[in-house]
Parts: C-alpha cells; sequence; structure tokens
C-alpha cells in the first residue's frame, strides 16, 4: 500500500528544489533526444541505403578524381543497369554562410538510379531540357525563398569561374526525398553544363569523376560486381574502391569523425550528471522524511511500503522532468530541422529517440529513488522515531 | 490482556551492554487505563515498545489479546500493530504534509475500507476529539495540543484494543494536557481502549486507574491500583 497522496505532497513541500530537479532533469533529457537524434539523423543514410546501389570511388580518398573514361567501362559491367555520375561542385550562394550541398550529375540516369526522388514542383522534363537547370530540394528552396522559375546564383570554388561571376542555375524543379538516402536540401544541375564550361576554359577545376554510382539489375550480386570492378582498374591508371551504399553512406559519416560515439558520449555524460543530481534531491528528501517513516512503520505500514512510497517518489520527480523534456523536444523539432536543416539533414525526434528518452527517464527515476528507499526500508521504528525533524 | 514473562531486553552502548528490562513479569488486564512511571532509565518507554510491537525482547514473551508478539516476523509484527494498537507520541508525529483528515486517515489505508468511508470516519474521529473545524490545517497550523488530539484521533480510528501513549503531554500546557488525559479517560471509559500511558507527570498519573512503578534496572516496583482522578485545571 503506497499512499500516492503522500508521495505527491511529499515532493511538493519544497517546491522550489521540486521546480529546480525537474527543470534539470527535463533539460537533460531535452538534450539526450536532441543529441540522439543527431546520431539517427547522422546514420539516416546508412539505414535507409539501397541494396542494389554500388558506390565507385578512387582507392586513395573521396577527393582524388576518376578519369572519366571510367564510365563506360563500367557500364559494360555484367549486371550493372545504369551508371550515374556526381560531382562535389563545392559552392555558396551570395556569401560563403550560405552552403549546401551541390553536385553536377547526369539528369536522365540520375532518376533511373534514384527512384526515391520525388519532384513536387516544376518537372524533370523541364530539368532534363535545359542544360542550365537544376533541381533543388526542398528545405534549400524553402529557406532561401526560391521558386520553379528562379534563378539560383551559385559561387563556385572548386569550379570557379574566370569572370568572377556565379554559375546561374535555373529552377527547373523542387524535389523531395522519399527515402533518407537523399536529403532535402542538395541542388543538383547537369555534369554537362560543368563539363562544356571546363572545356571551354570559363571555368578553372578538376575534369574527372568524383565518383560512380551503378545501380544493379534485379536479383545481381553486388559483392560479384565489386569485385569485378575492384579488379578492372587494379593496374590504374587510378585505382577504385567499389563498396555498397551503405558502406559508403557509413564511410562518409565516418569522415567527419566518429560523431555518433561522440555526441552518445555527451549524452552519456549529461545522464550521468542528472543521475546524481536527481540522487541528491531524493537523498536530502528521503532524510527529511526519516521521522515520518517510524510513524509510517508504527502505524503499520510494512517496509516494503515505505520502499514503494520513496521509490515512487524518484519515479514521480523523475517522470515529470522526464514527460516535459520529451514534449520540448517534439515542439521544438520543426524549428531545429530548419537550424540543423545543412549540417544534420533529416534530424527528427523519432519513436525510437522517444522511448529511448523514456527509458532513461525511468532508469533515473530508478536509481535515484532505490538507494533512499532501501535506508528507509531498513531502518527500525525506534531509531526512525528519534530522528530529528 | 497483557502478560509478560521473563521479559529481558539490554542494548550495547560504547562496548557495555546495558540492560534495560530484567526478567520481567507483568499482567495488565483489558479495558483498564496503566500509567507507567519511574525514573529515567527504568525502562517505561522500552517496555512500551515492546508491548506496541515496535520492538523486540531478547527474552520471554509478551502476550498480548492471545497472541505471542515476540515470536512475530517483521511483517506480522507490522499487521498486527495496524489492527490492535494506536500510539500517542510526545512529539505527535503527525505527518507534517498532510492535513489533519488526511493524517488520520493514514492508517485507515491499511484497511479494506472504501474512500468514503475513510473520508467518515476520520471526520467523526476528529469531531471526537473537538477538531471537526481543523480538518483541513496541516500540523503547523494547529497548537501543540490540537496536534496531540489530532494524534489520538488516528491511534484511535481503526478501531484498535489497545492505545499506548509515550508522554502525551510531555510537551504540552497544562490545560492542554489535561484536555488530553480526558480525551484518553473517555477512550477508556466509553469506548473500552486498553489504555497503557507512559508519564513522569504525577498528575497524569493520577487519571489512571493503575499507576506501575518501574524501578531503576528496569525490574517491577509496586503497582498502585487507584480509582482515578479528575482533571484539576
Amino acid at each position: 500500500m503506497v499512499p500516492l497522496r503522500l508521495v505527491t505532497k511529499n515532493l511538493a513541500k519544497h517546491k522550489l528544489r521540486f521546480a529546480l530537479t525537474v527543470c534539470s532533469l527535463a533539460i537533460a533529457i531535452f538534450l539526450l533526444c536532441v543529441l540522439r537524434s543527431l546520431v539517427v539523423a547522422l546514420n539516416a543514410g546508412v539505414a535507409a541505403a539501397s541494396a542494389n546501389r554500388v558506390i565507385v570511388q578512387s582507392k586513395v580518398s573521396l577527393f582524388v578524381y576518376l578519369p572519366q573514361s571510367y564510365g563506360p567501362k563500367l557500364d559494360m559491367v555484367q549486371g550493372v543497369e545504369s551508371i550515374v555520375r556526381w560531382n562535389w561542385f563545392g559552392g555558396y550562394y551570395q556569401d560563403p554562410s550560405n552552403f549546401f550541398a551541390q553536385f553536377a550529375t547526369d539528369g536522365k540516369e540520375l532518376f533511373e538510379v534514384y527512384p526515391e526522388l520525388e519532384i513536387v514542383d516544376g518537372s524533370a522534363e523541364d530539368f532534363l531540357r535545359d542544360r542550365k537547370a537544376c533541381l533543388v530540394g526542398e528545405e534549400t528552396a524553402l529557406k532561401y525563398g526560391k521558386k520553379v522559375g528562379d534563378t539560383f546564383p551559385i559561387i563556385g570554388t572548386i569550379f570557379a569561374r574566370l569572370d568572377g561571376q556565379p554559375w546561374d542555375f535555373q529552377i527547373a524543379g523542387i524535389y523531395r526525398p522519399k527515402k533518407a538516402t537523399l536529403d532535402s536540401t542538395t541542388l543538383f544541375f547537369h555534369y554537362e553544363f560543368l563539363e562544356k564550361s571546363l572545356e571551354s576554359g570559363a571555368t578553372t577545376g578538376p575534369g574527372g569523376v568524383g565518383i560512380f554510382v551503378l545501380k544493379l539489375a534485379p536479383g545481381v550480386d553486388p559483392v560479384a560486381v565489386m569485385s569485378e570492378v575492384d579488379a578492372m582498374f587494379e593496374n590504374g591508371p587510378q585505382v577504385v574502391q567499389a563498396t555498397t551504399e551503405a558502406e559508403f553512406q557509413a564511410q562518409f559519416v565516418s569522415m567527419v569523425g566518429n560523431v555518433p560515439m561522440f555526441v552518445s558520449s555527451i549524452g552519456g555524460g549529461v545522464m550521468l550528471a542528472i543521475l546524481l543530481a536527481a540522487l541528491n534531491t531524493m537523498l536530502m528528501s528521503a532524510r527529511e522524511q526519516t521521522r515520518d517513516v517510524g510513524v509510517l512503520k508504527a502505524l503499520g505500514f510494512t517496509d516494503g511500503s515505505v520502499f514503494g512510497i520513496l521509490l515512487a517518489q524518484g519515479l514521480v520527480l523523475c517522470g515529470t522532468g522526464g514527460v516535459l523534456g520529451i514534449l520540448l523536444a517534439k515542439i521544438s523539432e520543426p524549428g531545429m530541422t530548419r537550424m540543423l536543416s545543412s549540417m544534420f539533414p533529416g534530424y527528427q525526434v523519432t519513436g525510437g529517440t522517444v522511448m529511448e528518452a523514456a527509458g532513461a527517464t525511468l532508469a533515473i527515476g530508478l536509481l535515484s529513488g532505490i538507494a533512499p528507499a532501501l535506508r528507509a526500508r531498513g531502518l527500525s521504528v525506534i531509531n526512525a522515531l528519534r530522528a530529528v525533524r | 490482556m497483557i502478560r509478560l514473562r521473563g521479559v529481558t531486553k539490554a542494548y550495547t552502548r560504547g562496548g557495555e551492554e546495558l540492560v534495560v528490562l530484567d526478567r520481567l513479569d507483568l499482567d495488565m488486564e483489558e479495558g483498564g487505563f496503566f500509567a507507567l512511571m519511574g525514573p529515567s532509565g527504568s525502562g517505561k518507554t522500552t517496555l512500551l515498545n515492546l508491548i506496541g510491537g515496535l520492538d523486540h525482547c531478547d527474552a520471554g514473551q509478551i502476550v498480548v489479546d492471545g497472541e505471542d508478539i515476540a515470536r512475530m516476523n517483521g511483517p506480522e509484527l507490522a499487521a498486527w500493530r495496524a489492527e490492535k494498537v494506536g500510539f500517542v507520541f510526545q512529539g505527535f508525529n503527525l505527518i507534517p504534509v498532510l492535513t489533519a483528515q488526511e493524517n488520520v486517515e493514514l492508517p485507515l489505508l491499511l484497511t479494506n475500507l472504501s474512500r468514503r468511508e475513510r473520508h467518515e470516519h476520520a471526520r467523526l474521529a476528529l469531531e471526537l476529539v473537538g477538531l471537526d473545524d481543523r480538518r483541513g490545517h496541516r500540523p503547523s497550523q494547529l497548537s501543540g495540543g490540537q496536534e496531540q488530539r489530532v494524534a489520538i484521533a488516528r491511534a484511535f480510528v481503526t478501531d484498535p484494543k489497545m492505545i499506548l501513549a509515550d508522554e502525551p503531554t510531555g510537551d504540552l500546557d497544562r490545560k492542554s494536557a489535561d484536555d488530553v488525559l480526558s480525551l484518553l479517560v473517555r477512550l477508556n471509559r466509553e469506548f473500552g481502549k486498553t489504555i497503557l500511558m507512559v508519564t513522569h507527570d504525577a498528575q497524569a498519573a493520577e487519571r489512571a486507574r493503575a499507576i506501575v512503578h518501574m524501578e531503576k534496572g528496569g525490574t517491577l516496583g509496586r503497582i498502585e491500583r487507584r480509582e482515578p482522578q479528575p482533571a484539576k485545571v
């Protein structure tokens, strides 16, 4: 028998202490949700990776370009259905702080290899018709107030124009990815446009290809294709590394350091700190209730009942903070998504994250409540009644 | 109703064993009002704690209402206390965060009464001690005498056979002390409760029907049977 009114009233006895502890817990759980969502966003590409796509890059580094001549050879590999080139453009809009991803790619093949790319405004036909056209992710379009038909001037850094002018891309379509393999912040334009500019000498920059993405025919074993590709260019001129899309995405995430591990460590530290704070509050509260414990036991409440009262106080205290923290994370989700769109596209507080936060809240509640609860359970009535209130 | 045979209790303090009760034999009949008196260290409170099942004796037999409570384990004793005993302490020992009504309702949570019944029982108990109008007050909003009356209401609200009071008037002025003692007398006379009261106060002891004198070293002195005196204000 646990008198719930006693549980809540004991917690509310020191209102300021209760409020401060709940606020600390809410902030910690909010931070946990945010950090976890960042990790989820980073790994979203890995989780959603397609099994029938193979990425071919230089074995030396992602920043070493492959010869154009590799394209036709890769196209001849048994099981390859389609092939698309990707080149990192690395430009910015108006100011270097307005940075987002841009890629030169093969327009028609892009839609074949990435069926998850959905045009929500404009059309693929318009994009394919105009060499200067581009597709823009809806988040970027929204962020910079761009719509179909607008010009999107991008200042090149790797591929700078000799006349010092920006690249004027015409927006032919706004896209929304149906899977996390693509994000909604990227700008795609025609590889051919880049190629012609380089050939004409209007632009400086490397002439190779960043990566080739191969789409495999249904039922084709990607391992066999990757082995064949690796063997094909074993003797150069540029040795390649063929990987599955999942491996490539994972490698890409690890390029910025072990961010998931780093972020998880911060989250763990925050949880430990808040556990100690909650434990301290509960121990103080339990010490103040020592005499009450004696009274309850004298009235006939069992050791188990007083254990339950103290444990319930820990759970209610942490539960209140945890629920507030989770609510805060959900309420701030749209704002955070916009704010983090360039660094962490696809940021969202998933059901899994909410469950993890709820689990952490429960664990903190149990751990902070169990020490004072055990102490109260072990107190003799006589000793408890002697305690000074 | 209360039968003690060879009850011994000792504490170890500073490495030395201190015998508080030494092979004590005592009989107290049902429906009596006993005052336990004696010098400090004579084992009055220890005896009260043993009879109330708050502590265990080292040796001997404590039979209360036909049950040997010295043989009971923790949970059995807790259940027994909830059913058979009401406690009144010197420092009142009300739960400070609960109202008078909630404090009195607390032991009723261990019964099978419905919420409404618990509420009604507590209300009646408070009415009986004259504090019906203070039901919503917390202990800090009551005087010492009122707090002790709430504690008495809490002690008898479950209708136990026995009420054990440890210096119930120790922290009260004379007027409040007499109110509290009158309540205990009433519970004894009108409701047939067995009252066992530890006190240093001779005037308080005069209200009892028998005075059990304890002696230093935890042995029993004389038992004085007497006609209780009315309150002297």
